[in-house]
C-alpha cells in the first residue's frame, strides 16, 4: 500500500497546484509586473514619433528604426560598440585560454586563491573597476611620467580608444576564464594522456584532442563576452570621454540630454536584440552539446 | 609493405617539425598571457590601493608624502550615498529572499508544465541588458504617474525594484544548487509518514537549505550594493547609490580620495566573498 501511494505521490500530475502557485506565483509576479510589461510598453515608444515641443506623439511608425539604420551617427556608434566588443572578446580570449587551462590543470595549493582573485574583480561594480584604469593611464600617472620622462613627448593615454578596450576586457576576463575554465572541466583530461600514450606530443593532443571538444564552450565564453562589452557602460562614459559613443552610453544620452524617448526606445532595443540573439545562438550550442 | 612504412616516416617527419614550432611557442604564450591577465585585472587595483596614501589632492609621481587621511573624510563625501546603498541593499536582499527561496523550491521539487518557461522568464534579467530594463522601470512610473496621480519616481522603491530584478536570479540559482545536493529521501520519508507537502517544506527542506540561503543573501547584498546600470536611471536627485555617485565624481576628476573609496569597496567585497566562500564553491556557482 505504502510503495503504491509513494508511486502515486512521484507523478507528475500529483503535483499539488495551489502549492506550487504559491511558491512561484510571487517571483514570476513580480518579474512580469516589473519587467516584461514595462520592457513592452517601452518597446511601443519606438514606434511612437518624437516632436521639439510635444516631445512624444503617439503613432505607429517604423521611421526611427529606419533612422537609426540609415543614419550615419547612429551606424557609426552600433559599428564602433560591435568592433569594440569583438576586439575585446579576442583580445580576452587569447589572454583568458591559457589562464584557464592551466587554473583546470594545475594542483597548486595556491589554486583557491587564484580563483578567488578572479572572482572578487566579478562583484566590484564598473565604476570602481574603471578608477584603477583611470589612475594608469591619467595625466600625471606613473606610467604617464615614465612615457614623458623617456621620450620627451606626452602622449594622451586617457579618452583613447585603447584605454577603452583594457577596462572592457580588465572587465570580461573573469567572466570569461570562469566560463571557460568549466568548458575545460567538462572535457575528459584522461583523453589527453591516451593521445600522448599513443605518441602524440602534448601540443599535438592538446589541438587535435582537447581544443575541438572545448570548442563549443570556447564560443559561449567569447558570446558572453561580446555581450558584456555591447553594454558596457562605465568604460566607455569614463575612460572614452564624451565624445567617444557607444550603445549603452548613447542610450543615456538620448534619453537624458535630448529627452528623445521614441529614439532611446529604439537604442535600447537594438541593444536588447544583439543581446539575445547572441545568447540564443550560445544556448542552442550548449544544447546541442549535451 | 615497405611503400606504407615510407608513407608513415615521411608524415612523421612532417609532424614531428610542426610539432617541434607549437612546443616552442607553448611555454612563451603561456607565460605572456598569463602575465597579460594579471596586469589587466590587478595593476589597476594595486595602483589604486597605492594612490589611496598620497598626501596631494591631485596625481602625480613622486607624490609629496603618505596619508592615511582620505580615508577618514570618506563619509564626509559619500556618507549619503553609501546609506542609500546599504539600505537598498538591505531592503532588496529581504524581498528577493522572500519571493526567491519558495520560487527556487518550487522549480527544484515539482514537475509541472510551463516549468522551462517560468525558470526561464525568472533567470532573464541576468541575460536582459540592465540599463534596459532600468529605464523601462522609469518610464513606466512616469506613465502610471501620469494616468493615475501615484508618485513613483523618485523614491527609494523604485530603485529596490529594479535590484530585487537582478538579485532574485542569483537567489533562485543558488537555492536551486543548495536544493540539488540535498538528498530527496528525507523529504519522501517525511511525506509517507503523513506530512503534507507545505510541512515537508517548512520542516524538511527549509532547515536543510539554511547555507543556500545565507549565500543567497549575501549574493543579493552585493548585487544590489555593486550594481550601476539598474540604478542608472532609477536614482533621483538626494537619493543616489553609491556607484552612480562615484561615477558622477569621476566625470569631473580622479583623485588619492576616490582612490581610497575604491579601496574600502573593494576590501569589503573580498570580506563578503571570503564569508561567502565557507558556503558555496566561488568558481563553480557563479558562471554555470
Amino acid at each position: 500500500m505504502a510503495e503504491i501511494s509513494d508511486r502515486v505521490r512521484r507523478q507528475p500530475d500529483s503535483v499539488p497546484v495551489g502549492l506550487a502557485t504559491l511558491l512561484l506565483g510571487p517571483a514570476t509576479a513580480v518579474v512580469a509586473m516589473a519587467m516584461v510589461i514595462p520592457l513592452i510598453a517601452f518597446a511601443r515608444y519606438g514606434f511612437n514619433s518624437y516632436d521639439r515641443i510635444e516631445l512624444m506623439k503617439q503613432a505607429w511608425d517604423i521611421g526611427n528604426y529606419v533612422r537609426f539604420f540609415s543614419d550615419p551617427f547612429f551606424l557609426g556608434v552600433l559599428l564602433r560598440t560591435i568592433g569594440m566588443a569583438f576586439l575585446a572578446t579576442v583580445l580576452c580570449l587569447a589572454i583568458g585560454f591559457p589562464i584557464a587551462f592551466q587554473l583546470v590543470r594545475t594542483q597548486s595549493r595556491f589554486k583557491s586563491i587564484a580563483v578567488f582573485l578572479i572572482v572578487l574583480p566579478l562583484f566590484i561594480s564598473g565604476t570602481i573597476r574603471c578608477v584603477g584604469w583611470m589612475i594608469v593611464l591619467a595625466r600625471g600617472s606613473l606610467l604617464d611620467t615614465v612615457i614623458v620622462t623617456v621620450s620627451g613627448a606626452r602622449i594622451d593615454l586617457m579618452h583613447t580608444t585603447l584605454a577603452v578596450l583594457f577596462g572592457i576586457a580588465s572587465f570580461n576576463l573573469p567572466y570569461l576564464i570562469l566560463t571557460l575554465q568549466s568548458a575545460i572541466e567538462g572535457v575528459d583530461m584522461e583523453l589527453q594522456q591516451a593521445a600522448e600514450g599513443l605518441g602524440a606530443t602534448p601540443q599535438r593532443a592538446f589541438w587535435r584532442v582537447i581544443w575541438p571538444l572545448a570548442f563549443p564552450g570556447v564560443v559561449v565564453a567569447a558570446i558572453l563576452s561580446f555581450v558584456l562589452a555591447m553594454n558596457a557602460y562605465a568604460a566607455p562614459v569614463l575612460l572614452g570621454g564624451p565624445r567617444f559613443q557607444m550603445m549603452a552610453p548613447l542610450l543615456y544620452w538620448e534619453f537624458g540630454t535630448q529627452n528623445n524617448w521614441p529614439m532611446a526606445s529604439v537604442v535600447a532595443f537594438v541593444i536588447m536584440g544583439t543581446t539575445l540573439l547572441l545568447v540564443g545562438i550560445a544556448s542552442a550550442l550548449l544544447l546541442r552539446r549535451r | 609493405m615497405a611503400m606504407t612504412s615510407a608513407v608513415s616516416t615521411r608524415t612523421s617527419v612532417k609532424l614531428a617539425a610542426s610539432d617541434r614550432l607549437l612546443m616552442r611557442l607553448s611555454m612563451p604564450y603561456r607565460i605572456v598571457a598569463t602575465a597579460c591577465g594579471i596586469f589587466l585585472l590587478f595593476v589597476p587595483m594595486l595602483m589604486t590601493f597605492y594612490i589611496s596614501l598620497f598626501d596631494q589632492p591631485f596625481i602625480t609621481f613622486p607624490p609629496r608624502g603618505y596619508t592615511w587621511r582620505w580615508f577618514t573624510e570618506l563619509y564626509a563625501d559619500f556618507g549619503h550615498p553609501f546609506m542609500v546603498s546599504l539600505q537598498v541593499a538591505l531592503a532588496v536582499v529581504v524581498l528577493s529572499l522572500l519571493i526567491g527561496v519558495p520560487a527556487g523550491i518550487g522549480l527544484s521539487r515539482y514537475e509541472f508544465r510551463g516549468k522551462g518557461t517560468i525558470s526561464m522568464l525568472l533567470l532573464s534579467p541576468l541575460t536582459i541588458p540592465s540599463i534596459a530594463i532600468s529605464l523601462s522601470i522609469l518610464t513606466a512610473a512616469i506613465a502610471i504617474q501620469q494616468r493615475t496621480g501615484v508618485v513613483l519616481t523618485g523614491s527609494y522603491s523604485i530603485l529596490v525594484v529594479g535590484h530585487v530584478l537582478i538579485a532574485t536570479p542569483w537567489v533562485v540559482r543558488l537555492c536551486l544548487v543548495s536544493l540539488a545536493n540535498h538528498n530527496r529521501a528525507v523529504e519522501e520519508a517525511a511525506a509517507s509518514l503523513g506530512a503534507t507537502p507545505l510541512v515537508v517544506i517548512l520542516r524538511v527542506t527549509i532547515p536543510a537549505m539554511r547555507q543556500g540561503m545565507i549565500a543567497a543573501a549575501l549574493f543579493a547584498f552585493i548585487i544590489s550594493f555593486e550594481s550601476l546600470e539598474m540604478s542608472l536611471f532609477l536614482v533621483s536627485p538626494g537619493i543616489s547609490t553609491l556607484p552612480v555617485a562615484t561615477l558622477n565624481y569621476l566625470e569631473v576628476k580622479v583623485d588619492p580620495l576616490i582612490a581610497a573609496l575604491s579601496v574600502v569597496q573593494i576590501i569589503f567585497v573580498a570580506a563578503v566573498l571570503l564569508v561567502l566562500d565557507r558556503f558555496v564553491r566561488l568558481g563553480r556557482n557563479i558562471v554555470h
